[in-house]
């Protein structure tokens, strides 16, 4: 073993013909069709795909929120296989932070608390970081504002706070731009590669093929298999990506 | 099948849950009405049959020549009448000695008033004397049959009688001696019919008349013949609704006929809530469709048909079931009540009318739960509708508020908050809490109230251990009761009935003369507090005051069949059983006739055997009857045994309307939440932490909802007793300490229980495929 696969199977990312099938018989829907992939720790991945091409499906279960039929999954040192829903939750906690197109906040907590709460429930991170987690993304003096006084990109901006209040080795965005404009958009990509650059692991699932200018490197998935994979020399800055 | 009507059923499918529950919830209520309320109507026609079959009297008169108040009242316009004697005289049967009634009946014929239904053996021979029809509850109660004999106290010497028959009788379907004693010890009080002629000579002439007005008789006509009654010497007239055995079953029939529309009014408001919030739901998850299907050109008159049928269908499913379930609990409750009581006719028949209203609940109670949600729908505005994620909204106020608890734990906040986030779901859970109280408060109140009103009655009112009555001829009383071991003290006192008279009105009832300072009996004001009984004037009953239009100090009438005197009303006493006039012995015992025997109160050591010592008394030469007041006590507590297991049933049906309610708007809550608690779980926030936070909530919100119930449910609970408080007797609520926390538990219990199908429904999000779903 090398290693770089070490460093993979110890903190980064390791798929090994992975497969995902939805429902049975002649209604079973073939997601993932053998997909092989590893990611090294500290890299920013961006998965790229048309709707329905599996890339979400294979965000979902790299973050253990939904089990591979077959193949082998390696996250963080942790092989997902066979695992039981409250096993994968622990692994979860220790391990993956997600955020979603659809910012998902509790509208009655204010943005510092949307972030608490996450510490106050998964009993992981430091509650006394929080600030900072906010300052971090910006919102240092709108932290006691209610998601309903925020805009789109703030709201986004608070569901990174959250994701990495529990100070995850991973950080999965699923279209994490989808629901934002084009400057707000940016604003969330720059954060992104700014904790890229400080040593966190990032994928990002995306149908936007201008984000992918942002990546170390950029895999393409159609149909359910990873039609290629390109390393970008030299990736673009995220404030100066169009869309 | 249209498509909306397919998109409805399916709607309702996939909801089941909630759905089971809200029919579940209209079904018990339309069950309970079409039980209860047939019931009701069951037992008044039943009730009806029996007295028209036996001739059970319009109008009975007291006091005066019978013969000629019955000559009067057929004068008058009255149907038939017929005069008689009736006297409650000292009896034995077997060895107990007990104070019967002695009722005169023709030999000849049946009576054409009051007449007797013989069970079993024969009517009289004509002209027999020895004979005795003996009313079935003695002779269940002691077993006797034809050819048994009793004995009858009567002119300083016993009469022995032999049974000829067991019969009923509509004047007792329930054994009520007066309307002053409703309740009797089945072995201190036994009805015997003596041929009439045997009776007159052993007891006197006929004192009463009983009258029946025509079928079709008129108030009018009913007023021409009382006042003719009066006006022939009748001192009362009671009218066939006061009679006492009538009642006391009316008084149960109340009962009923309350039950029959409080309770189901209960369930189906909260079946009304229940769809109401399950409805908003889906409405609030449909806006985009909605939106569409607007922008679309769908009219909006049919989008609020198609959701206002989906509640209506929930209702008139729920309905259907519970009328056919309503329909076999009428059929129930009647036998059931009719076979406890002893009722001889059964009329079991389910009333369309009922059975129809029962179905229409069902409809209306959808429409309405229904009405605002589908209207909601109706006026969506398309554009905004179509856009996928809901508008957030500001904290509010409260929000604001709770923001500033800083120390609390985050989850606590949340929980606090939204109870305004969701106005409407978490008054809907206010609401089942309160009325799950209403139910559990009103009927445990019912309960405690009685016995209470037990516990007054029989230890600081009649504080009595016996009642025991002594051939007045027999020298040695009271003495020889007083040297026995076991009774430490023993008083004499004099009773009879008594017509109070006063601004014109009359109201028949018992008076009792007691020593100054008596230590038998207690009498207290409407406060509890005790007043002394005074030297000169008497104490009555707090009902006397509406009943004769009095207060204290005026002067009232006290007749019997021995003359009349006037007294001042001393003052008037709060007691739980009837409404009765004390004086003291010498003022009362004028008044009343000389029956041939002496009265006394008797009270015993604690823990003395009272069976050894009730044998000792009634085995002593000149006891002619002997009435233990605690066994009076046990069969009044046997009869709430009864009355427990409805209050059982009751807190039940509370229970399950807390649960189906919480449960509806716990799952609503978790639906309307799945991205917010998906995104938790996406988190690693373990199962049982996002479960326990919804739950917390749900809690916070039932508990909002504990002081109204409280509230609201003491409020009912004391109208409920306050409709059963006649001057039969006073029911004043008395909850205790523990009712009120014990219920509040049990609705907090019912709420945490119903957490468990929705905590099901958060373990059960798929992550996933909400990620999936919402990712472009």
């Amino acid at each position: 073993m090398s290693t770089t696969t070490t460093a993979v199977a110890q903190r980064g990312i390791s798929l090994k013909g992975l497969t995902k099938t939805f429902g049975q018989g002649s209604a079973a829907v073939e997601a993932l069709k053998g997909v092989d992939l590893d990611i090294e720790p500290g890299e920013l991945v961006v998965i790229l795909g048309p709707s329905g091409s599996g890339k979400t499906t294979l965000i979902n279960i790299i973050g253990g929120i939904e089990s591979a039929s077959s193949g082998e999954v390696t996250v963080a040192g942790e092989n997902l296989g066979g695992r039981n829903p409250a096993d994968l939750s622990g692994f979860r906690r220790d391990h993956v932070g997600f955020v979603f197109q659809f910012f998902n906040l509790i509208p009655t907590l204010t943005a510092r608390e949307n972030v608490e709460v996450i510490v106050e429930l998964t009993g992981k991170g430091d509650k006394a970081a929080i600030p900072g987690l906010l300052d971090e993304v910006g919102l240092s003096d709108r932290g006691e504002n209610f998601p309903s006084q925020l805009s789109g990109g703030e709201q986004q901006r608070v569901s990174l706070a959250r994701a990495l209040a529990t100070a995850p080795d991973i950080l999965l965005a699923d279209e994490p731009t989808g629901a934002l404009d084009l400057a707000t958009g940016r604003q969330i990509l720059q954060l992104l590669q700014r904790l890229n650059k400080e040593g966190r692991t990032i994928v990002i699932v995306t149908h936007n093929a201008s984000i992918a200018q942002i990546a170390n490197r950029v895999v393409t998935v159609v149909d359910g298999r990873i039609d290629s994979v390109k390393r970008n020399a030299k990736p673009a800055d995220a404030a100066k990506v169009m869309w | 099948m249209r498509a909306t009507t397919h998109k409805s059923i399916r709607d309702l499918l996939r909801q089941r849950a909630q759905v089971v529950a809200v029919g579940i919830t209209i079904m018990l209520g339309v069950t309970l009405y079409v039980g209860s309320a047939s019931a009701f109507q069951n037992l008044t026609v039943s009730y009806a049959y029996t007295y028209d079959r036996l001739s059970l009297a319009d109008l009975t008169s007291t006091g005066g020549d019978g013969d000629a108040i019955a000559a009067a009242a057929l004068a008058a316009g009255a149907e038939e009448a017929i005069a008689r004697i009736q006297v409650d005289p000292p009896v034995l049967i077997d060895d107990t000695k007990l104070v019967g009634r002695v009722v005169g009946l023709p030999t000849n014929a049946h009576p054409t008033v009051n007449d007797v239904e013989v069970l079993t053996g024969s009517y009289f021979d004509p002209g027999a004397t020895g004979q005795v029809l003996l009313e079935r509850h003695a002779a269940e109660t002691f077993g006797l049959g034809v050819g048994d004999t009793v004995e009858v106290f009567a002119g300083g010497s016993w009469h022995s009688l032999t049974v000829q028959g067991t019969v009923g009788s509509a004047e007792y379907v329930w054994p009520s001696r007066s309307r002053q004693e409703i309740l009797a010890d089945s072995r201190s009080f036994a009805i015997l019919y003596v041929p009439e002629e045997a009776a007159e000579d052993w007891l006197g002439a006929p004192n009463q008349s009983a009258v029946l007005l025509p079928a079709d008789a008129s108030p009018a006509l009913e007023d021409q013949v009382t006042r003719a009654m009066r006006a022939a010497g009748a001192v009362d007239v009671t009218t066939q609704e006061d009679q006492p055995s009538n009642a006391a079953l009316h008084e149960d029939l109340k009962g009923f006929d309350e039950i029959s529309v409080t309770l189901p009014l209960l369930f189906l408001s909260a079946a009304s809530v229940a769809a109401y919030v399950m409805l908003s739901r889906r409405i609030l998850q449909e806006r985009p469709v909605i939106g569409t299907l607007m922008a679309s050109g769908a009219r909006r008159g049919r989008i609020l048909r198609h959701y206002l049928a989906q509640g209506i269908a929930i209702g008139l499913i729920g309905s259907v079931v519970g009328t056919v379930a309503g329909g076999f609990l009428n059929g129930a409750i009647t036998r059931a009540y009719t076979s406890a009581i002893g009722i001889p006719d059964t009329l079991v028949s389910n009333h369309p009318s009922i059975l129809i209203t029962g179905m229409s609940f069902g409809f209306v109670v959808g429409a309405l739960g229904a009405l605002a949600p589908a209207l909601k729908a109706s006026r969506t505005a398309p554009a905004e509708a179509m856009r996928s994620s809901s508008p957030l909204h500001g904290p509010g106020p409260w929000g604001r508020l709770v923001a500033r608890l800083g120390r609390l734990p985050v989850t606590t906040r949340m929980a606090l908050r939204d109870i305004g986030r969701s106005r409407r779901r978490t008054i809907a859970t206010m609401i089942g809490t309160t009325l799950s109280l209403i139910i559990v408060l009103a009927s445990v109140g019912l309960m405690t109230s009685m016995t209470k009103m037990l516990d007054v009655q029989f230890a600081e009112v009649q504080r009595e251990d016996a009642t025991v009555m002594v051939d007045a001829t027999q020298s040695g009383f009271p003495q020889s009761l007083d040297d026995l071991a076991d009774v430490t003290a023993v008083e004499p006192i004099v009773a009879g009935p008594v017509t109070a008279i006063a601004n014109g009105r009359s109201y028949v009832t018992s008076v009792t003369g007691f020593d100054l300072g008596t230590a038998m009996h207690g009498f207290r004001t409407s406060g509890g507090r005790p007043i002394d009984l005074p030297a000169d004037g008497v104490l009555a009953g707090v009902e006397t005051a509406s009943l004769l239009d009095v207060e204290t100090g005026d002067t009232i009438v006290l007749a019997t069949a021995s003359g009349e005197i006037s007294v001042t009303l001393a003052g008037f006493v709060d007691e739980p059983f009837g409404t009765l006039v004390y004086g003291s012995r010498s003022l009362i015992a004028p008044v009343l006739p000389d029956t041939g025997v002496d009265t006394y109160l008797v009270s015993f050591a604690d823990g003395v055997d009272r069976d050894a010592l009730r044998q000792t008394i009634t085995q002593m030469p000149g006891i002619v009857s002997y009435a233990d007041s605690q066994a009076l006590v046990a069969s009044a507590t046997a009869y709430l045994g009864l009355f427990w297991a409805f209050v059982g049933v009751f807190i039940v049906l509370g229970v399950i309307l807390a649960f189906a309610l919480v449960y509806v708007t716990m799952a609503v809550s978790v639906v309307e939440r799945t991205n917010e608690l998906a995104t938790l779980r996406a988190a690693g926030v373990p199962t049982r932490r996002v479960a326990w936070t919804i739950a917390t909530e749900n809690l916070a919100a039932t508990a909002l909802g504990l002081p109204f119930g409280l509230v609201l449910g003491v409020i009912t609970a004391a109208a409920l007793n306050s409709s059963f408080s006649s001057d039969l007797f006073r029911l004043d609520l008395v909850l205790g300490w523990w009712p009120l926390p014990a219920a509040a538990l049990g609705v907090l219990v019912a709420a945490a229980l119903s957490q468990w199908p929705a905590a099901r429904a958060v373990r059960r999000i798929d992550v996933a495929r909400i990620v999936r779903e919402r990712a472009i």
